[in-house]
């Protein structure tokens, strides 16, 4: 899958599980640009993410993500 | 910890105490809730429990019941299917459908089920591993 075709899914679960559809998630946006990016919003956006895709994180993965870029890539380094 | 699959088991009684319980501290009087009379004129047969006490069995569950304390409900789902009367006994079982070791959350499946084994209620509910 294309980066920006993951992108667009990431895009549609922040927008579900923040409740917000004003969401528009670039590869450079972090947890300090979006409303309600909180640590426990975080947890249930990883869980959405991991639930959509299939797959599974680390905790180190996640610790090491600066921006939506990174968590992106991960994603796609899973093979989705 | 917890690995998919895990299951429990825990019967409930919604006794008078537990029922006066939940009336005294939440005011809810509804008549479905309080008036045999009501509750049967609307096809039950008899007042009807209040379906949050069974979210006050699963709070139980998760505080009490697991193997740990470290333990913190993120988020839960339920669906009241059929109703509950005074005295009846029900009994929940949940399975781990979901481990989440990224984030330290285990999602659990749950059921309340009537002796007959009719489903009472059904849901899923997230929880935190507090580190």
């Amino acid at each position: 899958m294309e980066k920006i075709d993951v992108l667009k899914k990431v895009n549609a679960v922040f927008i579900d599980v923040l409740d917000n559809e004003d969401i528009v998630l670039t590869y450079e946006t972090t947890a300090d640009d979006v409303e309600d990016w909180d640590s426990l919003n975080h947890i249930q956006l990883v869980v959405a993410i991991e639930k959509l895709f299939k797959t599974r994180f680390t905790s180190q993965e996640i610790q090491s993500w600066k921006n939506v870029g990174e968590m992106l890539d991960c994603i796609i380094s899973k093979g989705v | 910890m917890f690995a998919v699959g895990d299951s429990y088991k825990k019967e409930f009684c919604v006794s008078e105490a537990v029922y006066k319980g939940f009336i005294n501290i939440f005011n809810d009087n509804n008549p479905l809730h309080t008036n045999d009379e009501f509750a049967l004129s609307h096809g039950f047969k008899g007042k009807v429990m209040h379906g949050n006490i069974l979210n006050g069995f699963l709070s139980y569950f998760i505080g009490e019941y697991l193997s740990t304390k470290d333990v913190i409900i993120h988020k839960q789902d339920i669906q009241f299917k059929n109703p509950v009367y005074l005295n009846d006994t029900v009994f929940f079982e949940a399975n781990v459908s979901e481990v989440y070791t990224s984030v330290n959350a285990v999602e659990f499946k749950f059921q309340f089920k009537s002796k007959d084994l009719l489903v009472l209620a059904k849901g899923k509910i997230q929880i935190g591993i507090l580190s």
